[in-house]
């Protein structure tokens, strides 16, 4: 922890404040400006694609609760994300739920869910309990989901919500730039959330677990009881997730929440950075401009060599994959650490000792 | 404060960066397309095929005058990916249309894109995509996959068990025929037609086996086979995609199944008769449009524009799937052309000038294509087809309107 010259803490609240220094508060300040005020200077597409980073940070957030602090490896979370969404949905649809009664039942679900498929890992760990992460996504979403919840009401095999049934307290959530807002206010909550409550009893309880569990539970963190509290609240930010996409789609199928979608998921954390909350955001950030940015390369380059569009874009899949390498093999804390030391650097320029 | 002002200028020098671009005389039409992801074994001839399709209208006048602009991109059959590139498609390259492609991104953007009134003409021919009250903007060029269902099982039922010598003792006894089906449960696209052909079952008289799940990656199906077999099925509906059907049809041929088969669509080319060989004899199923190299008008150019813009891709590796891909390019340009001479070459506009398609076909073995404003379904004619030879022979073209004209507006007509 670095501090300029001149700054002295006197009590411990400040010395355990988030932001200790005005450059900093400044910063956060432009930050929540720069968030709110986003619609006014670009145009939808890029807000299309902040709904997308948004989403995909939410979606990740549990993942990183699970792998990156609680040691517990997941790759079923789509599994809960699509348990939030359809309980979201079924709510809104078919008992006539308002929004946000429905989303946060849907979260609540979600938890509880997440909890059951987390019951094995009291007795199992590593590569077992990845095979139950796994199980929990085919057991949810190709049987339960598909099956029976998307019959639900003689549909085929998906929900699609009549528009303005998604309101708050009658502000109907029907465009993309209030989905905007919406994500937005929900991605600072749940980061804010997760940052503090990453610093009680409870998340130095899943670190602990997390660095060495027979350690922790000889100093008398109850693991199991704390695995399943952190099962608990990566579902509830998966249902967070869910609640979420269905504003944003005003429609939910069981193709939105494949086993890949989970994968991706891991993804994004390992290119983010394993144990940090930085690296959710830059690792959605980063996964989700790729593809747009290499759009960008090919659409111009199509008009010269117009075969570019069908045979190289084979690579935006490799590059995905070359990326966790790359990222594994010389940046294995990911962006958040990379982001750390360019501030360092700055910092502490031009003498850097 | 000084170091926050550097800040301040960097952040803005940075976001300056992002800036847009223009564009001349020209029609932008956006598509998506799987290249990459779990259905790309059929979506890559398909996008070969859109672009000569588009290079042909180009070179023939394009749009009275005016050259299409393709946007063709891969999506990897990744939905939030098909969302942002739709939206770019939308507010960046300002397109008139979207190409689709599966059930995917179709039905995911269908309330998008009604909102932002951007027709979209999809190879996903579910059959809610046809009913403009819920899917204003949503067109296909090829019957949706219920009707396909409901033609090709009243097609074995009129052509095979009403007239085969095989069946003779069986229709002497007044027996009902058994129908068993084979699909992959937690395939959309697979389990779409089903409810509407079980009611089929029942309006033809069958009597229906128990239901198979079959992945679409299934390589071996011999447990469902075997369950089948134990019903003793006259007809096998086999649902899924080419390779699992494939796989399914050599497993009954190898195990005795002793059943007729019929196919969805999209498991219903070229590759069905290279993959399960002598047991595809006799296999019958549906093709919206005419097998690649077919005699019928058009496939000349199709095939002259295959080599000449995709040499490098051998004429054996060309599919049923080009010609769709030419189907689905020459419907949305000859939309493009009413609504341009109309002079509404927008979203609304192209809606409009795509109702006024009465009978249309561009040749390709498209059965005529009518559409209004309260019907998007394209017609009521499907081709079913029959592998003979290793060859694919026509058998008949079931016209569901002639012959249920009362189901037709009613039951038959959005799912």
């Amino acid at each position: 922890m670095y501090l300029p010259s001149g700054v002295y803490h006197e009590t411990y609240a400040v010395s355990h404040a988030w932001w200790q220094t005005n450059f900093v508060r400044a910063k956060m300040a432009l930050l929540v400006a720069f968030v709110l005020t986003l619609p006014l200077y670009v145009n939808l597409y890029w807000i299309g694609v902040s709904n997308i980073i948004l989403y995909t940070i939410l979606s990740a957030l549990g993942v990183q609760l699970l792998i990156g602090y609680c040691g517990q490896i997941t790759l079923g979370h789509a599994a809960f994300i699509a348990v939030g969404a359809y309980v979201t949905a079924i709510g809104v649809l078919f008992w006539g739920l308002p929004y946000p009664v429905a989303a946060v039942l849907g979260c609540l679900l979600a938890g509880l869910w997440s909890v059951l498929f987390g019951l094995p890992s009291a007795r199992i760990k590593g590569f077992y309990l990845i095979m139950t992460t796994m199980a929990a996504q085919f057991i949810t979403v190709d049987f339960i989901i598909t099956h029976y919840v998307s019959r639900v009401g003689g549909r085929e095999h998906y929900f699609s919500l009549p528009p303005g049934t998604i309101t708050i307290a009658g502000w109907p959530v029907d465009s993309e730039i209030k989905v905007y807002y919406l994500a937005s206010a929900l991605t600072i909550l749940s980061l804010a959330g997760m940052a503090n409550l990453l610093r009680t009893r409870v998340g130095r309880a899943w670190i602990a677990i997390r660095d060495n569990d027979i350690a922790a539970e000889t100093m008398g963190v109850n693991v199991v009881y704390y695995k399943l509290l952190a099962f608990f609240a990566a579902g509830v930010l998966a249902g967070v997730a869910g609640a979420v996409w269905i504003p944003s789609l005003l429609f939910v199928s069981p193709e939105h929440f494949q086993f890949s979608w989970g994968l991706w998921l891991v993804g994004v954390i390992l290119i983010g950075g394993i144990g940090s909350l930085h690296g959710v955001v830059f690792g959605a950030i980063f996964v989700t401009l790729i593809p747009e940015l290499l759009r960008f390369a090919v659409f111009p380059l199509s008009d010269v060599y117009p075969a570019l569009s069908e045979r190289f874009l084979y690579v935006k899949e490799a590059a995905f994959g070359l990326a966790i390498v790359l990222f594994l093999l010389y940046e294995p804390r990911g962006l958040a650490y990379r982001w750390q030391q360019t501030k360092n650097y700055f910092n502490l320029w031009p003498f850097p000792y | 404060m000084k170091r926050l002002t550097v800040f301040v200028l960097a952040l803005a020098l940075s976001l300056g960066v992002l800036a847009g671009a223009g564009g001349a005389q020209e029609v932008k039409l956006g598509s998506l397309n799987d290249l990459t992801g779990p259905t790309s074994d059929v979506g890559k001839d398909v996008a070969l095929g859109i672009r000569e399709a588009v290079q042909y209208v180009n070179d023939t006048g394009g749009i009275n005058g005016k050259k299409i602009r393709l946007y063709l991109y891969d999506y990897g059959y990744r939905v939030p990916e098909a969302i942002t590139t739709y939206k770019r498609f939308r507010d960046f390259d300002r397109v008139v249309g979207v190409l689709g492609w599966g059930t995917g991104d179709t039905e995911a953007l269908s309330p998008t894109v009604g909102r932002d009134r951007v027709p979209y003409l999809s190879h996903s021919f579910a059959a809610a995509l046809t009913d403009p009250k819920k899917a204003p903007y949503n067109f296909v060029y090829g019957t949706d996959y219920s009707s396909n269902a409901r033609a090709a099982m009243t097609a074995w039922f009129d052509e095979v068990w009403m007239k085969d010598p095989r069946f003779r003792e069986a229709r002497a006894k007044n027996e009902k025929p058994r129908v068993v089906m084979f699909y992959g449960f937690p395939t959309p696209y697979a389990s779409a037609p089903i409810k509407a052909l079980k009611d089929h079952a029942a309006l033809l008289g069958f009597e229906v086996g128990p239901d198979q799940d079959v992945s679409l990656v299934a390589l071996d199906t011999k447990s469902q086979v075997l369950a089948a077999k134990a019903f003793r099925p006259h007809l096998a509906w086999h649902g899924n995609t080419t390779m699992s059907v494939a796989a399914t049809i050599k497993d009954a041929h190898a195990l005795g199944l002793g059943a007729d088969h019929i196919v969805n669509n999209w498991g219903y080319d070229e590759n069905l008769v290279r993959l399960a060989g002598p047991a595809a004899e006799g296999v019958m199923g549906i093709a919206v449009v005419s097998f690649y190299g077919a005699n019928v008008p058009m496939m000349d150019k199709v095939v002259e524009y295959a080599k000449k813009v995709n040499p490098g891709v051998p004429q054996e590796a060309r599919m049923i799937r080009t010609t769709q891909a030419w189907a689905q390019v020459l419907m949305m340009a000859e939309g493009m052309r009413r609504a341009d001479k109309a002079g509404k070459l927008t979203g609304p506009g192209l809606k409009e000038a795509l109702e006024t398609l009465r009978g249309w076909t561009p040749g390709l073995g498209l059965p005529p294509v009518t559409l209004s404003a309260t019907d998007h379904r394209p017609g009521s004619v499907v081709p079913i087809y029959r592998i003979k030879g290793g060859k694919f022979e026509l058998v008949t073209q079931v016209d569901l309107k002639a012959k249920w004209p009362r189901q037709w507006e009613g039951e038959f007509f959005g799912y």
